[in-house]
């Protein structure tokens, strides 16, 4: 099972480091990453994202990042392997 | 009591700069003390201080002084203030702040840094700071703009106590607080207030809550340290008491009911009491207040109390259902919520006289063999002979489980306990930080011959502010814990845990001027007892006991709590 994160956020020293340290702490690997530029002091910053064993939840996860301070919007996506879609 | 630091005049002509925008934004922020220690990146701050109305505590290590903040803030409920330099000043607060970190403790940290120009040059004493301590706080600030102290620091003390709570961290360049700026207008009003969560609990939850409750037969309260954060334990007696449901603690939640009321059972969990533990798995239903379904409670997640559904408050919308799921959750101040929980039936006499019936079998004993003391009955006796007064700052092994087990608590506040990061060497510092918060408190540290050694330069703290700390030290002249963990789990392979040769600590507490004594007779406790509750000033207790002595009960590491074992 592998899922992307969407976290909106706003711009600040050290942030995106705090997402994705976040993400990997609660036991995630992120295995893709998008971070256009938002302006206006705000920013996007796209995860694809798996687990690292099967007692990770992503809706925790989703709350875990969205109470980093300065955290806008967090929109989790979960999406079957092929192998999990072919059993 | 304490004689602080002597301030300085405020020269007139001194230019006005960072390090008195960062002193003058403490000031506003209602801090009275400040614990640190200097060093050259945070010298301009220090410099500040002079001639300011916050009163410095200085420590003997960084360490010492970010877990004093850290006791000073769970008794005041005010955010604890640490102040070091940057490099090893900075990462000797790493311990404090990750201590704060998982017991949800609220602390402002702020550490010089090398000047901005030398940042990532590897400079003299320049760490990463801000890199090192992501992951241990709430958030964090590299302040770059002198312009920009005051937003930091009422936006950092905010952070802090909002929600639940937490380390912030301010990292200060040393050119940052060396600039000259103006004062702007309004600089010295008081921050924003922290954010808590006014909006009330769903009606739905609050409802579907009530009448889970209702029909529960075997409901349990099931206290975390939650509670007592959000200082609801008003709240929480009353429903309990409205109620009659019976109760549980965790090591946080401890004293959030006072130890001997009617219908509280016991800490649960690894050191749990064998009431607590079998009526949490003969539930039908958990009401997890403020609690965080940690391993050291549940033991094996997946047989933990088996048959209950489960009602879930907390401030802290990640704790829901990350290790159980939630029946129903419910968000927000822990107050309003158990104010709003009003079920209007409930049928569980003969579960509460169930529960009543496994206290009294599972009570503790304290008639052991032998003429040695024994910690648990000296503990239990010294706890109830302090009273209400009495605060409890415990360090980190056997002594820190029979504390827990067999003290008498009479409200959260009285146990200041390293829960989640189990940090040997959070005592005494905690007990300097109780003192300061709470002056006419009996705080008594109880520490062990392992622990103490961990931050035993504190003892000077003590005497520098003439704390009347009370010291009890339980020397078995091991690593009691680990030895006991050897013994059962590791064949009896005692590896590194013998401390034959430790200094004799009377001695060692009289050369830093405190007064101490020791005992190994039993027949000298209670004489002990009164000697350290009528000392005017610090006293530390020398205790020999039992190096085979062990904590029971014990719910074997991965085993369910049910599984026991018992002396």
């Amino acid at each position: 099972m592998t899922g992307e994160i969407v976290i909106d956020f706003k711009r600040s020293e050290g942030a995106v480091l705090r997402l994705i340290g976040q993400v990997e702490r609660r036991g995630f690997e992120v295995t893709s990453m998008t971070l256009p530029h938002h302006g206006a002091g705000l920013a996007r910053l796209t995860l694809g994202v798996e687990p690292r064993d099967a007692s990770r939840s992503f809706e925790t996860l989703s709350r875990h990042v969205a109470k980093i301070h300065g955290v806008t919007g967090v929109q989790a996506a979960i999406q079957a392997t092929a192998m999990e879609r072919a059993s | 009591m304490t004689v602080l630091a002597t301030s300085l005049p405020h020269a007139e002509s001194v230019p006005f700069t960072g390090a008195h925008a960062v002193v003058r934004a403490l000031e506003a922020e209602g801090v009275e003390y400040v614990f640190g220690y200097p060093g050259g990146a945070i010298m301009p701050v220090y410099d500040a201080l002079t001639g300011s109305s916050l009163k410095h505590v200085l420590a003997r290590h960084e360490q010492g002084a970010a877990l004093a903040a850290d006791g000073y803030a769970r008794v005041s409920g005010k955010p604890g203030v640490c102040l070091a330099t940057s490099g090893p000043g900075a990462t000797n607060l790493v311990t404090g702040i990750a201590n704060a970190f998982l017991d949800s403790v609220p602390m402002v940290a702020i550490t010089g840094q090398t000047a901005t120009a030398l940042m990532g040059t590897d400079a003299f004493q320049e760490i990463d700071t801000f890199g090192i301590t992501l992951p241990i706080v709430k958030h964090s600030f590299v302040v770059r703009d002198p312009a920009d102290i005051r937003t930091v620091f009422a936006e950092a003390f905010a952070l802090a106590m909002a929600g639940r709570p937490g380390p912030v961290l301010i990292d200060l360049p040393k050119d940052v607080t060396q600039a000259s700026l103006a004062i702007p207008p309004g600089f010295d009003q008081a921050g924003p207030a922290p954010r808590r969560s006014n909006t009330p609990p769903a009606a739905g939850a609050i409802f579907e809550a009530i009448k889970m409750i209702e029909r529960a037969k075997k409901p349990l309260l099931y206290v975390g340290g939650g509670v007592g954060i959000a200082r609801a334990e008003k709240a929480l007696r009353d429903f309990h008491a409205r109620t009659g449901i019976p109760a549980v603690a965790t090591l946080k939640g401890l004293g959030a009911i006072p130890t001997g009321s009617p219908d509280y059972l016991d800490m649960l969990g690894m050191h749990g009491g064998q009431a607590a533990n079998l009526a949490v798995q003969e539930s039908d239903l958990l009401i997890a207040c403020g609690a965080r379904f940690d391993d050291r409670a549940t033991g094996k997640l997946d047989t933990f109390a088996p048959n209950a559904r489960i009602i879930h408050f907390d401030a802290d919308p990640s704790e829901i259902s990350k290790l159980r799921d939630a029946d129903v959750s419910l968000i927000g101040e822990m107050g309003a919520i158990l104010h709003a929980l009003r079920p209007a039936s409930l049928h569980i006499h003969t579960w509460r006289d169930r529960c009543a019936a496994m206290r009294q079998r599972f009570a503790p004993r304290y008639d052991a063999p032998g003429s040695g003391v024994y910690a648990p009955a000296l503990l239990k006796a010294l706890s109830e002979q302090a009273g209400d007064d009495f605060i409890a700052t415990c360090d980190v092994g056997q002594h820190q489980m029979w504390v827990a087990q067999h003290c008498r608590f009479s409200r959260p506040q009285a146990h200041l306990t390293s829960g989640g990061l189990g940090t040997m060497g959070y005592g005494i510092p905690a007990g300097i930080g109780a003192l300061f918060a709470e002056p006419d408190a009996t705080v008594v540290t109880v520490t062990g011959d392992g622990s103490i050694m961990m931050n035993i330069q504190e003892l000077a703290t003590i005497v520098r502010y003439r704390l009347p700390l009370k010291i009890v030290l339980l020397d078995n002249a091991q690593l009691g814990m680990v030895r006991q963990w050897q013994e059962l789990f590791f064949e009896e392979n005692f590896s590194e845990i013998d401390l034959y040769d430790n200094p004799d600590f009377a001695e060692l507490a009289r050369a830093f001027g405190i007064e101490a004594f020791t005992v190994d007779q039993r027949r000298d406790v209670p004489a002990a007892i009164d000697r350290l509750l009528s000392a005017k000033g610090p006293i530390l207790a020398h205790v020999r006991i039992d190096p085979r002595e062990n904590v029971w009960p014990l719910v074997p590491p991965g085993a369910a709590n049910s599984q026991m074992m018992e002396a």
